[in-house]
């Protein structure tokens, strides 16, 4: 569906009124994009920037240029940024993926349900996308915490649970759980954006292929999947890029440690920790290239359309 | 109502978005406006106690200058963050500053902080204990002006010692107290988390053998060399590793931080434990409360830090907090009038007493009250005299950064590679080859 | 379309089992630190879901005892700070939605596509510069300087959703109204400004959820009681003394700050969830 088209002035003579137009187009719609892009676009300048010289903020007088080396520096660290990136990339495949599918349920559900329990359900769904993420963080930490948590009391009939087990103390169980907070926060998410597509899918497709007789799970592969595909596309494209800077839970619950370290950590760690401006900002110019390449990929060998629902101009 | 659109010039739409970023502006707090000037304290968090004094001195002034105090995160090396990006941002607010004293080289050093006038040294350091007013030099330079001084005990059960046969005495070793935990099947009280606690653990065990973590805390960053691949490193690895391989310390271990390794201690299976004074304050609140039994109190006794070698006293760990002014401050004499306010001895007792910090000055110690609440001062101020500080280095919050994750989780610790890796991981941080 | 109502047993029972299962999932974590925020700092290990005797000592703490300097001052910092961000973004994302569903002008898909841009930007990518940038111009720990920065985490969704909502206003209404003499922006704000009301309200909302949920701007771009906001605050919680954990606090605050956010569900989960669906997806 279009916006209703706007009814053209009569041909030519449009320049003035074209002028004009795009005058206070920009007039009113400048303001906003202004403000975004100075927040983004001089900081990152600036870190880049930045990241060519060898500069410690207390030690201000040893500041110099160094041109590619705290590039070096981090590509050369297997142990540290490698380990980084790779944990990064696993905790996004792994939660984007549960959430795609428990994200997929809850759509259904919420699309199915009756009008007497689609309230409740909504309700109790947004809950989870409204909180603080660091509440979330210290929820799921609390739990599970062996001094104050009550899962290993709970599950100790659990082959390899018992009241001994710290979760945080090494790397499966750790990375567990800030996957498991960050993909109850944020399945919500995926779920009203599949709920939407759910409801893009015509019904009388649906109709159609039940009076062929197609089975619950010929509709799904046929009918309704291949018509969601361009929210799915959006949803997973939206949530990885998130996923990928993920950075409150892991701060809360682990801060790094049992090999638990991100992106996003790292490049606080070093520039806000250490006060490492030129290696921190390096740090950062990578997660940002990260980023674009995730985006680059998916809108190039995915064909993501993001510019859907961008084109504001009636149909002609 | 509105001009008509189209004309160049802003109509409405930008009126309301300037009136709105004004609203903004308005509501971001302007402080009113006074005639005392105002000092602002940046407060590591404790029972109230620096909140206490600031008003107390604020009313001694009469009128000179006010304190208010402003919180500081709760872990050093957050306060650390946060003091140096704002002295370093050159900040005018940063009157005076609680700071942890390995920290202090880092701001010293490119003269972040003012320096003490020699009226206040002179009249804050005539008693300052050794360790406490080392802590507090940089180059040889008073930086900022000791406050109170903190350092370990060994606390232990005396049903366990009877038990092992320890005449607690006399100074024990780290090996008696690990063979008495395990002979019990008890736990050690220590902190395995990864944090700064790490760091002050590991160097009172190197520092008990006579040696120091770093060559020369004074070197530049690229020349710096650790004593950690020697028999003394080797030897502390060795007792933390023992601890860690078999799971002396419980099953918590590697989220065990100052508090939790006190709870374990007043569990069933506490048997020793090496912690800050602050423990027997928060157990005789407890047994106050009724959360824990009058008999546990009564078990509980304390001695001089455990030794590494039999023949060498031990050096426990030496913290505390100095108080510093930042360079940038418009009210330096203010600030260090105030300081000289707050360290008096009469209120560093009294800090002690309420909040269980024990003070850096000698006198302070004979204040009777004292016996009544802490039966264990004189044990804290013999302690501080042996106490070693952290490596003085600018470099310190890397090198401690690199101790934790390499020394972390404990069980983790071989006495013949641990050392060995630190040491080179150290080197290659501080020559920017290597990322933390 | 769901179904009409007439159900078997055995559809009534599936359904109910669904539905617990969601509100099991939805809350649960909830629950817990709920439940943790009744514990006695005695009871805090005592590996069991509920308290074993409830108090309400955890909230005394935080909001009349030792740690209110700390908390409300942070709730004061995060309410301020949240609400007038959301408002400047709302009226700004408002204009800007505006010009892109109204008007024909270049630079239209510019716009959407830096706002796109920005919204996926990793925002610990630019918190070292824009620390620098403050402290020289005097915005560093200061409302103002978390302001700016909220609005760049919330405008791109807010003009987004705001540009779904306004493709569907009937704007004939306007033209009636201009035909009647008004000029633009009068027929704008008469006949427009009522229609797009709820949609402006349900972006506002959003956007408060996001502006209220940041934490990488907090701890890295204040440093005081002047500006630092909730979540920077709990991240700081200290206990009674300097070594005490302070789980049963913070639980206090967490709970506490996520009243709002549980009542604003509960009043508007239908608006939030089709502004959400609507500026995801071609409306």
């Amino acid at each position: 569906m279009n916006g209703s088209s706007r009814p053209r002035g009569g041909t030519g003579k449009k320049s003035n009124r074209a002028k004009s137009e795009a005058r206070l187009g920009w007039l009113i719609a400048g303001p906003a994009f202004f403000i975004m892009l100075s927040v983004t676009a001089y900081p990152i300048a600036q870190a880049v920037y930045d990241s060519l010289f060898s500069f410690r903020l207390t030690a201000p007088d040893d500041r110099s240029f160094v041109f590619l080396q705290n590039y070096l520096t981090i590509f050369s660290d297997v142990e540290v940024f490698w380990q980084a990136l790779g944990v990064t990339l696993f905790v996004t495949v792994v939660t984007v993926a549960v959430e795609l599918v428990l994200g997929f349920g809850l759509a259904l559900v919420m699309h199915k349900a009756l009008k007497r329990i689609r309230g409740a359900l909504r309700t109790a769904i947004l809950v989870p996308y409204g909180i603080i993420t660091v509440v979330s963080a210290f929820a799921w930490y609390y739990m599970f915490d062996i001094n104050s948590g009550f899962v290993n009391n709970w599950f100790s009939w659990v082959p390899g649970i018992d009241s001994d087990l710290d979760w945080f103390a090494n790397f499966p169980t750790a990375i567990t759980i800030i996957m498991a907070s960050e993909i109850w926060k944020t399945t919500p998410f995926i779920a009203l954006l599949l709920l939407a597509g759910l409801a893009q899918v015509p019904d009388e497709l649906v109709e159609a292929a039940k009076v062929d007789g197609a089975s619950w799970r010929q509709q799904m592969t046929r009918v309704i999947l291949p018509n969601m595909k361009a929210a799915i596309m959006v949803a997973v494209l939206f949530r990885a890029l998130d996923a990928f800077r993920i950075f409150d839970n892991v701060f809360i619950m682990t801060n790094g440690s049992a090999n638990t370290e991100v992106l996003s950590l790292l490049a606080y760690r070093t520039s806000i920790g250490r006060l490492e401006i030129g290696l921190g900002s390096a740090v950062s110019v990578i997660l940002f290239i990260c980023v674009l390449l995730i985006c680059f990929i998916a809108i190039k060998f995915f064909k993501v359309d993001l510019a859907s629902g961008t084109d504001a101009k009636g149909g002609k | 109502m509105g001009g008509s659109f189209g004309t160049p010039h802003g109509g409405r739409p930008a009126r309301v978005v300037g009136a709105a970023l004004a609203a903004g502006l308005l509501l971001s707090g302007c402080s009113g406006e006074e005639d005392v000037p105002v000092l602002t304290w940046y407060i590591n968090p404790d029972d109230g106690g620096q909140a206490t004094l600031a008003q107390q001195c604020t009313e001694e002034a009469e009128g000179a200058y006010r304190i208010e105090t402003s919180l500081l995160p709760a872990d050093a090396p957050s306060q650390r963050e946060q003091l140096a990006r704002r002295l370093a941002a050159g900040d005018d607010s940063l009157d005076i500053m609680s700071l942890d004293p390995p920290f202090i080289p880092e701001l010293a050093e490119p003269g972040f902080l003012a320096p003490v006038p020699d009226e206040t040294a002179e009249a804050t350091t005539e008693d300052t204990l050794e360790g406490a007013l080392a802590g507090a030099m940089w180059n040889e330079e008073l930086v900022a002006v000791p406050f109170w001084a903190n350092t370990q005990l060994l606390w232990y059960r005396e049903s366990v010692t009877e038990e092992a046969g320890l005449d607690m005495d006399e100074p024990v070793t780290w090996d008696q107290v690990i063979e008495a935990a395990m002979e019990q099947d008890k736990l050690l009280g220590v902190q395995g988390t990864r944090a700064e606690s790490m760091t002050v653990w590991l160097n009172a065990l190197v520092e008990s053998q006579d040696t120091s973590i770093l060559v020369d805390p004074e070197a530049r960053a690229v020349d710096l060399e650790t004593n950690f691949d020697t028999a003394e490193g080797e030897k502390a690895a060795d007792i933390i590793g023992t601890i860690g391989t078999e799971g002396l310390a419980g099953p918590g271990v590697a989220s065990m931080d100052e508090n939790q390794s006190m709870l374990l201690f007043q569990g069933d299976n506490g048997s020793f434990m090496v912690n800050w004074p602050f423990v027997w304050a928060a157990t005789k609140a407890a047994v106050d409360e009724g959360v824990l039994e009058q008999d546990l109190l009564d078990d509980i006794g304390w001695s001089q830090y455990p030794r590494v070698d039999e023949d060498t006293a031990s050096a426990p760990p030496l913290g505390g907090i100095n108080l510093g002014v930042g360079a940038d401050s418009e009210n330096q004499d203010l600030a260090f009038d105030a300081i000289e306010c707050i360290v008096q001895p009469e209120n560093q007792t009294e800090y002690f007493i309420t909040n269980g910090n024990p003070p850096s000055s000698e006198s302070a110690y004979d204040d009777e009250a004292l016996e009544e609440d802490y039966p264990m001062a004189d044990a804290i101020r013999e302690a501080l005299a042996n106490a070693a500080p952290r490596p003085q280095t600018p470099f310190y919050n890397e090198i401690s950064t690199a101790i934790q994750q390499e020394f972390t989780p404990i069980s983790g610790v071989r006495e013949d590679s641990t050392p060995a890796e630190t040491d080179s991981f150290i080197v290659e941080v501080l020559r920017g080859e290597r990322l933390l | 379309m769901a179904s009409n109502g007439k159900l078997t047993g055995r559809q009534r029972l599936g359904w109910t089992v669904l539905t617990v299962v969601v509100l099991l999932y939805a809350l649960f974590p909830v629950a817990a630190i709920l439940a943790t925020s009744f514990k006695t700092q005695a009871d805090l290990g005592n590996a069991s879901f509920l308290p074993s005797s409830w108090t309400w000592e955890n909230y005394q703490m935080i909001l009349v005892g030792d740690a209110q300097g700390l908390f409300l001052t942070a709730l004061r910092n995060s309410i301020g700070i949240t609400l007038i961000a959301t408002f400047i973004a709302v009226v700004l994302a408002t204009l800007c939605a505006y010009a892109i569903a109204r008007l024909d002008f270049p630079g239209k898909k510019i716009i959407l596509g830096s706002a796109l841009a920005v919204s996926i930007f990793p925002v610990i990518s630019v918190v070292t510069p824009l620390f620098n940038l403050w402290r020289n111009i005097g915005l560093y720990d200061t409302w103002l300087g978390l302001i700016i920065p909220y609005l760049s985490l919330t405008l791109p969704i807010s003009i987004w959703t705001l540009a779904a909502f306004f493709r569907q206003i009937p704007w004939d209404l306007e033209q009636a109204a201009q035909v009647d003499g008004a000029t633009q922006w009068q027929a704008f704000r008469r006949a427009i400004v009522p229609l797009a009301m709820p949609g402006v309200f349900t972006t506002a909302i959003i956007a408060f959820f996001i502006a209220w949920n940041d934490f990488v701007y907090g701890i890295s771009l204040t440093s005081t009681e002047a500006a630092r906001p909730v979540p920077a605050a709990l991240a700081f919680f200290t206990g009674a003394s300097q070594f005490e954990e302070p789980t049963g606090a913070i639980s206090a605050a967490a709970i506490v700050v996520t009243i709002p956010v549980v009542v604003l569900v509960l009043l508007f989960q239908r608006q939030i969830v089709s502004g959400l669906t609507q500026g995801a997806v071609k409306g």
